[in-house]
C-alpha cells in the first residue's frame, strides 16, 4: 500500500520532484529496487515542496481550476531553474503549448467522470504512475548515453556537446511535463494523503534536501564554468554522498515489501544464476503463468481449478504439458539448473556435484537403513530366551510407575489387556491342528487369486497410461476432465480398493496374526511398487518419443541458424555476421524430457497426498461424525455394529510411508524441489493424522503389535531404495540428457561430468589411477573378491547362528529336565526324593563326604568318649585335634598293629605322634 | 518451604538416616520438603490418604500395594500402635530402596547390603506381589493383580489361564507358588538396578 501511495504522490510532484526524477535517471541503475527508493525518496521531497506551495497557493487564490494550478506550477517550476534553463526556454516553448493542449483533453475526460469515487481515482493513478515509471526507464537510458558521449565529446573540447546535452534535458522536460498534467489531474483527491505522508517521513527531509542539492550538482556539473578535473571530482563526491544516503532513506516498510516481492519474481523466474531460456517463462505461456491456479496447477485440478474457475480452467489449457505456471521452470525442476561449469565467486560445479548430489543421496540412505537394520537385528539377538517368561515378565513388569496422567493410565491398560490377548492367541496358535489339506489348498487358492489382482492392476496402469500418451496427442480441448487425470485417479483408486481386497482374501488363508500381517504387507508392497514400474515403463517410452522429437527439433534449429547466417552474410556482404539475439522468453526449446519425469513424479505425490488427507476426512472424520451423531436415532447400534469408527491401521500407514519414500528417492534427481514438497507433506500429514487418530480412530482389533517386527519394515525400505536406484542410474547412465535444458545440457551421457572434472581439473595421476581403477581387468576381480568375502561372513554367520541355536536348546532341555525331575518325584519314588533332597547338601561340600557322616558319627562318640575320659580341660582343642586325626588317618583301626609294633620309631618321630603324647599329657594331671 | 524443612530435622536426624539409607545431606532435607509438602495433616507423619493425593500412585493399579509397603509393619503397627501412619525415617527407608546403584559402593561392603542392592529390590517388589507375606505369590494373588492390570476386558476364565501360566513358567520346584528365588530368576534378565531406581537430585 504505501509503495503504491508514495508512486501516487510522486506522479503528483510539482517542481522538484520530477526534475530530479529526471536527473536521477541519469545515472543507470541496476535494479528496479533501487529505483523505486529513489522514487519514494524524491517523493517525499515534493510532498514537502507542495506542502509548502499549497499554502502559498491557499493564501493567494483560495480554489483554482487545476488547470491553472499547473500551469502556474510550470510556471514556478521553470523560475527555480531558471539559471540553468533559461537558453533552454524557447525552444521548449512550443512543444510545452502542445502538451497543454493534450492536457485540456485529458482534463475534460476526467472531469466528465469525475464524480469523485475515490478508489476509481485512487487505481487510475496507479496506472498513471506505473506509467510513469515505464517512461522514466525509458528515459533513463538514453540520457545516460548521451551524457557519456557528451563528457567525450567535452573532453575534446567540442561545442557540439552543448547543444546535445540541451536536447537531452529537452527531452526530459517533455516527459516531465506529460508527467505533470496527468498527475494533476488527480491532485485533489490525495491532496490529503500526501499531507500525511509529509508528516510521517518529515524526520527525513533534511537528509534528503542536502541529497537533492547534491543531485542538482551532479545534473548541472555539465554546464559549470569549471575545470574538468574539479568537476570529475565534484561528480564523484557528489555520486558518493547520494548513494549513501539513498540507502539509509530507503527503509521503509514498503520498500521492503516491494524489494521483496521484486526478488521472489526474479527467484521463481529464475534470474539470479543467468539467464538461459529454461529459466524464464516461454512467451506463449506468460500471460497465464501467474495465474493462482495455475502456478500450483499440477495436473491434478480437482481441488484448485474447481474451486477458483469453476472447471473452466481444464478445457482452456491443454493437458499435454499441465504446468504452466511459474513452477515449471522454477529451481523445483531438472530444467533450471544450467551447464555452466562454474558459478559465483566460490566457482561452485554446479553440474558435477548435481551429479554427485544425486548419487550421494542413494548412497547415503542405503547406509543408513543397512545400520538401522544391523542395530535393530543386534537387540533382537540380545533378547533370545524371551520365550521362557512371557507371561511372568508381563505380569511383573508391564506397569510404567510413572504415569500419573488417567487418560495414559486408560491406554496403559489397553496395551497391556492387548498384549496379554496377543500372548494368549499365540498360546492357541501353537496348540492348534487342523486339516492341513484343506489349509494349503485354501493358501494356495488365495495366492493365485491375489495374483490375478497384481496382475489385473499392473496391466490397467499400464493400460492407462498409454491411453493417456494418445490423448496427449489429441486436442486438449476435446478432452474430458476425467481423461486427463485418469493415471492418477487410477492409481489411487487400486491403492484405495486392493488393500481390503488383499485382507479378504488373506481370511482364507487363516495364518496367525503377525504372518498374515507380513503377507498382507508384502502384497500391499508387491502392489504399489507393480503399479510403479508399470508407471515407469511407460514414462520410458514417452521420454523414448520426447528424445526423437529433441533430436528434430535440434537440427530444425541449427538448420534456421545456419539459414540466418547464410542470409545475413549474402545481404550484407560480410562475414562477420552478429550471434541472434533471441529474446529467452521466445527461444525455441526442446522438450526436455528430465523435467517432464520430475513433474509427473511431482504430481505423482500432490495425489497421493490429496487422497490421503480425503480418505483421512471422508473415511475417519465424516464416518466417526455420521456413527457418533446418528447413533441416537438409528435403528441398530452405530458404534458397536456396522459402520462403526475406522481402525488405524498402523501397518498400511508404515508401508504408505516407504512407498512415498521411494517415489522421492526416484524423482529426487529430475525434482530436486520434490525433497522439499515432501518434507512438507510429511510434517503436515504427521499432525494431522495425529489429529485424526486421537479424534475418530479406534485401536485395531486384530491383536497383534506391528512396532516389534521393526526389521521388517527395514527390510521393505532396503528393498525400495533398491529398485528406486535402478531406474534413476539406467537413466543417469544411458539416457542421453535433453541438449538445451539442465546441468548436463550438451553432453552425451550425465556420467561425462565426472570424466570431465577428472581429466581437467584433478592431477595428471588421479586420471591414470581412475582409468586402471575402472579397467575391467581390475573390477572383475575386485567384485569377485567381494562376492567371496560375503560367502565367508555368511557362512560364518550362519555357523555362529546354529550354535545359538544348539546352546538355547541346550539350556531348554536342561531347564525342562529339571522341572520334569520336580514334578515327578512326588509321585514315582520317595527313594530318589530323599536321594535328590540330598543333592544340594552334597554339591556343597568336598568329594570326600560320602564316607565322612559315619565318620562324623564315629569321631563325636569318640571324642564324647575322650571327653567323658580326661575331664573338662583342654576341650576345645583336644576335639579339633582328633577330628583332624581321624581324618588324616581313615584306615583307623587297621593302624593299630604297625603302630604297637613300631614303637621305638614312633618314639623316634617326635612330633607325629604329639597328640597323642599330648593327650597323655593332658591326661596325667587330670587323672 | 525447604528452610522451614532444615530447621525441622535436626542434625543427628539427619545422620543416622544418612547411615541407614546412604542418601547425602541435601537429599535428605530435600526429601523432607517433599515429605512435608504431602503432610497435609502436619503432624509430622503421611497417612494413606496422603499417598493417595499422589497422581502416580492414584493411577496405578497396585498402588493401594506400594502405599503397604511405606508401612513396614502393616497389619502389625495398626494394631498394635493403633495408627496408621508413617514418620520420615519410615518415608526415607522405603525411598532407599530407590536410590541408583553407584559404581563405588557396589565392591565397598559386602557383608551389609544395602538397603538398595539389587536383592533388596526384589524383594520389594516382590513384597508387592506378596499379599500374604508368606514369602510365596500363589494364583489367587497373582488373580487379583491381573484383575488389577486389566480389568474387566479380559474373561475370568483367561485370567485364570494367564496366571497358571504364569506358574507354570516360573515356578522350578512345583508347589504351584512363586517363591523369592524363582522370581529372582524370572526377573534375571530385566535391568533391574536401573530400571527400579529414582535419580534423587544430589
Amino acid at each position: 500500500m504505501e509503495v503504491d501511495a508514495t508512486l501516487d504522490s510522486g506522479s503528483e510532484g510539482k517542481s522538484y520532484g520530477t526534475i530530479f526524477l529526471d536527473m536521477l535517471l541519469h545515472f543507470q541503475y541496476q535494479t528496479l529496487c533501487k529505483k523505486i527508493i529513489y522514487i519514494c525518496m524524491c517523493v517525499c521531497v515534493c510532498v514537502l515542496d507542495e506542502a509548502r506551495r499549497r499554502s502559498k497557493n491557499r493564501r493567494a487564490k483560495a480554489q483554482r481550476k487545476t488547470k491553472q494550478v499547473s500551469d502556474d506550477e510550470d510556471e514556478e517550476e521553470d523560475e527555480d531553474e531558471a539559471p540553468r534553463k533559461r537558453g533552454r526556454r524557447k525552444r521548449t516553448k512550443p512543444q510545452d503549448s502542445d502538451q497543454d493542449d493534450e492536457e485540456d483533453k485529458r482534463r475534460v475526460r476526467q472531469k466528465g467522470a469525475k464524480a469523485p469515487r475515490r478508489k476509481a481515482a485512487n487505481e487510475e493513478r496507479d496506472e498513471e504512475s506505473e506509467e510513469d515509471q515505464g517512461k522514466r526507464k525509458k528515459g533513463g537510458r538514453a540520457p545516460s548515453k548521451q551524457e557519456k558521449e557528451d563528457q567525450n565529446k567535452e573532453k575534446k573540447g567540442n561545442v557540439k556537446g552543448k547543444d546535445e546535452t540541451n536536447k537531452g534535458s529537452e527531452k526530459d522536460k517533455k516527459k516531465k511535463n506529460g508527467k505533470q498534467s496527468r498527475s494533476s489531474s488527480s491532485e485533489d483527491e490525495s491532496e490529503d494523503e500526501s499531507d500525511e505522508e509529509s508528516m510521517s517521513e518529515g524526520e527525513i527531509a533534511a537528509l534528503k534536501e542536502q541529497v537533492e542539492e547534491k543531485k542538482k550538482l551532479i545534473a548541472t556539473l555539465r554546464n559549470k564554468p569549471w575545470r574538468m578535473k574539479r568537476r570529475l571530482v565534484l561528480l564523484k563526491e557528489a555520486q558518493e554522498f547520494v548513494e549513501k544516503f539513498e540507502g539509509a532513506l530507503g527503509k521503509g516498510r514498503g520498500k521492503k515489501l516491494y524489494a521483496f516481492k521484486v526478488m521472489m519474481t526474479k527467484v521463481l523466474m529464475g534470474l539470479p544464476y543467468g539467464s538461459i531460456p529454461r529459466k524464464t517463462v516461454p512467451r506463449s505461456e506468460q500471460d497465464t503463468a501467474m495465474d493462482f491456479s495455475v502456478l500450483f496447477d499440477f495436473g491434478v485440478r480437482i481441488l484448485a481449478s474447481s474451486l477458483c474457475q469453476g472447471g473452466s480452467l481444464l478445457r482452456v489449457y491443454p493437458a499435454c504439458c499441465p504446468i504452466l505456471g511459474y513452477c515449471k521452470y522454477s529451481i523445483l525442476f531438472y530444467g533450471y539448473y544450467n551447464n555452466e561449469r562454474n558459478i559465483g565467486v566460490l566457482k561452485f560445479r554446479l553440474p558435477l556435484s548435481y551429479l554427485l548430489t544425486g548419487v550421494g543421496i542413494f548412497g547415503y540412505s542405503l547406509m543408513v537403513v543397512i545400520r538401522t537394520m544391523a542395530r535393530n537385528a543386534n537387540e533382537g539377538g540380545d533378547g533370545g530366551d524371551e520365550g521362557e517368561f512371557t507371561f511372568s515378565w508381563k505380569m511383573f513388569t508391564s506397569w510404567d510407575y510413572l504415569i500419573g496422567n488417567p487418560e495414559t493410565a486408560d491406554n496403559k491398560y489397553a496395551s497391556i489387556t492387548t498384549s496379554f490377548k496377543e500372548s494368549i492367541v499365540d498360546e492357541k496358535e501353537n496348540q492348534k491342528d487342523e486339516n492341513i489339506h484343506l489349509q494349503r489348498f485354501l493358501r494356495i487358492l488365495a495366492n493365485i487369486m491375489i495374483l490375478c489382482c497384481l496382475g489385473g492392476s499392473g496391466y490397467l496402469i499400464y493400460f492407462v497410461v498409454k491411453r493417456s500418451q494418445d490423448f496427449a496427442k489429441m486436442d486438449p480441448a476435446s478432452l474430458t476432465w476425467f481423461q486427463k487425470n485418469e493415471v492418477e485417479f487410477v492409481m489411487s483408486l487400486l491403492g484405495l480398493v486392493c488393500p481390503p481386497l488383499f485382507e479378504t482374501i488373506a481370511e482364507l488363508e487363516d495364518y496367525h496374526p503377525r504372518i498374515a500381517l507380513k503377507w498382507q504387507l508384502g502384497r500391499i508392497f508387491a502392489l504399489f511398487l507393480g503399479n510403479l514400474y508399470t508407471f515407469l515403463f511407460a514414462l520410458f517410452d514417452e521420454v523414448n518419443d520426447k528424445l526423437e522429437t529433441e533430436q528434430e527439433l535440434k537440427n530444425a534449429t541449427e538448420w534456421a541458424i545456419h539459414e540466418y547466417n547464410a542470409n545475413y552474410s549474402s545481404y550484407y556482404n560480410t562475414t562477420d555476421v552478429p550471434p541472434l539475439v533471441v529474446n529467452p522468453a521466445d527461444a525455441v526449446r526442446g522438450p526436455c524430457w528430465e523435467t517432464a519425469v520430475g513433474i509427473e513424479f511431482v504430481k505423482l505425490i500432490v495425489s497421493d497426498m490429496q487422497v490421503t488427507f480425503l480418505t483421512i476426512l471422508i473415511g475417519d472424520f465424516a464416518r466417526a461424525i455420521i456413527v457418533r451423531f446418528l447413533n441416537y436415532c438409528w435403528c441398530w447400534d452405530l458404534e458397536a455394529g456396522f459402520p462403526s469408527y475406522a481402525e488405524f491401521d498402523i501397518s498400511g500407514n508404515v508401508l504408505g510411508l516407504i512407498f512415498n519414500q521411494g517415489m522421492i528417492w526416484m524423482g529426487a534427481f529430475y525434482a530436486p524441489g520434490l525433497v522439499g514438497l515432501n518434507v512438507l507433506r510429511l510434517l503436515t500429514s504427521m499432525y494431522f493424522q495425529c489429529w485424526a487418530v486421537m479424534a475418530c480412530n479406534v485401536p485395531h482389533e486384530r491383536v497383534f503389535k506391528a512396532s516389534r517386527s521393526n526389521n521388517f519394515y527395514m527390510g521393505l525400505l532396503l528393498l525400495v531404495l533398491f529398485l528406486s536406484l535402478l531406474p534413476v542410474v539406467y537413466t543417469i547412465m544411458t539416457l542421453p540428457p535433453s541438449f538445451d535444458c539442465g546441468p548436463f545440457s550438451g553432453q552425451d551421457r550425465m556420467y561425462d561430468v565426472v570424466m570431465e572434472t577428472i581429466t581437467q581439473d584433478l592431477p595428471a595421476f588421479i586420471g591414470t589411477i581412475f582409468t586402471y581403477a575402472t579397467n575391467p581387468g581390475l573390477i572383475m576381480p575386485a567384485v569377485l573378491l567381494m562376492v567371496l568375502a560375503i560367502y565367508y561372513l555368511n557362512t560364518v554367520s550362519k555357523g555362529y547362528q546354529q550354535a545359538n541355536l544348539d546352546l538355547k536348546k541346550k539350556m531348554k532341555m536342561a531347564r525342562d529336565e529339571e522341572k520334569n525331575r520336580r514334578n515327578n518325584k512326588d509321585s514315582t519314588n520317595q527313594v530318589m526324593k530323599d536321594l535328590e533332597d540330598l543333592l544340594p547338601n552334597k554339591s556343597l561340600i568336598p568329594p570326600p563326604t560320602e564316607e565322612e557322616p559315619p565318620h562324623d558319627i564315629v569321631i563325636e562318640k569318640g571324642s564324647k568318649s575322650t571327653k567323658m575320659k580326661p575331664g573338662s580341660a583342654g576341650k576345645g582343642v583336644n576335639l579339633q585335634k582328633e577330628v583332624s586325626l581321624a581324618a588324616t588317618n581313615p584306615r583307623g583301626p587297621v593302624a593299630h598293629p604297625p603302630r604297637a609294633r613300631g614303637g621305638p620309631p614312633g618314639h623316634l618321630r617326635g612330633p607325629l605322634p604329639g597328640p597323642g603324647r599330648g593327650r597323655g599329657r593332658g591326661a596325667p594331671p587330670r587323672t | 518451604m525447604g528452610s522451614r524443612a532444615s530447621r525441622l530435622l535436626r542434625e543427628e536426624e539427619i545422620e543416622e538416616i544418612k547411615k541407614e539409607t546412604g542418601f547425602s545431606h541435601s537429599q535428605i532435607t530435600r526429601l523432607y520438603s517433599r515429605f512435608t509438602s504431602l503432610d497435609k495433616g502436619e503432624n509430622g507423619t503421611l497417612s494413606r490418604e496422603d499417598f493417595q493425593r499422589i497422581p502416580e500412585l492414584a493411577i496405578n493399579p497396585l498402588g493401594d500395594r506400594i502405599i503397604n509397603a511405606f508401612f513396614p509393619e502393616g497389619y502389625f503397627v495398626l494394631v498394635i500402635f493403633r495408627e496408621d501412619q508413617v514418620n520420615f525415617r519410615g518415608f526415607m527407608r522405603t525411598l532407599a530402596h530407590f536410590r541408583p546403584i553407584e559404581d563405588n559402593e557396589k565392591n565397598k561392603n559386602p557383608a551389609t547390603e544395602p538397603l538398595n542392592s539389587r536383592t533388596n529390590k526384589l524383594l520389594f517388589a516382590f513384597r508387592l506381589y506378596d499379599l500374604d507375606r508368606d514369602d510365596k505369590i500363589s494364583r489367587d494373588e497373582l488373580l487379583q493383580v491381573l484383575r488389577m492390570m486389566v480389568g474387566v476386558n479380559i474373561s475370568d476364565e483367561q485370567l485364570g489361564s494367564i496366571a497358571d501360566r504364569t506358574i507354570q513358567e516360573a515356578d522350578t520346584n512345583g508347589d504351584s507358588c512363586i517363591s523369592f528365588n524363582e522370581f529372582i530368576k524370572v526377573l534375571e534378565k530385566v535391568d533391574v538396578e536401573q530400571k527400579m531406581s529414582i535419580r534423587f537430585l544430589h
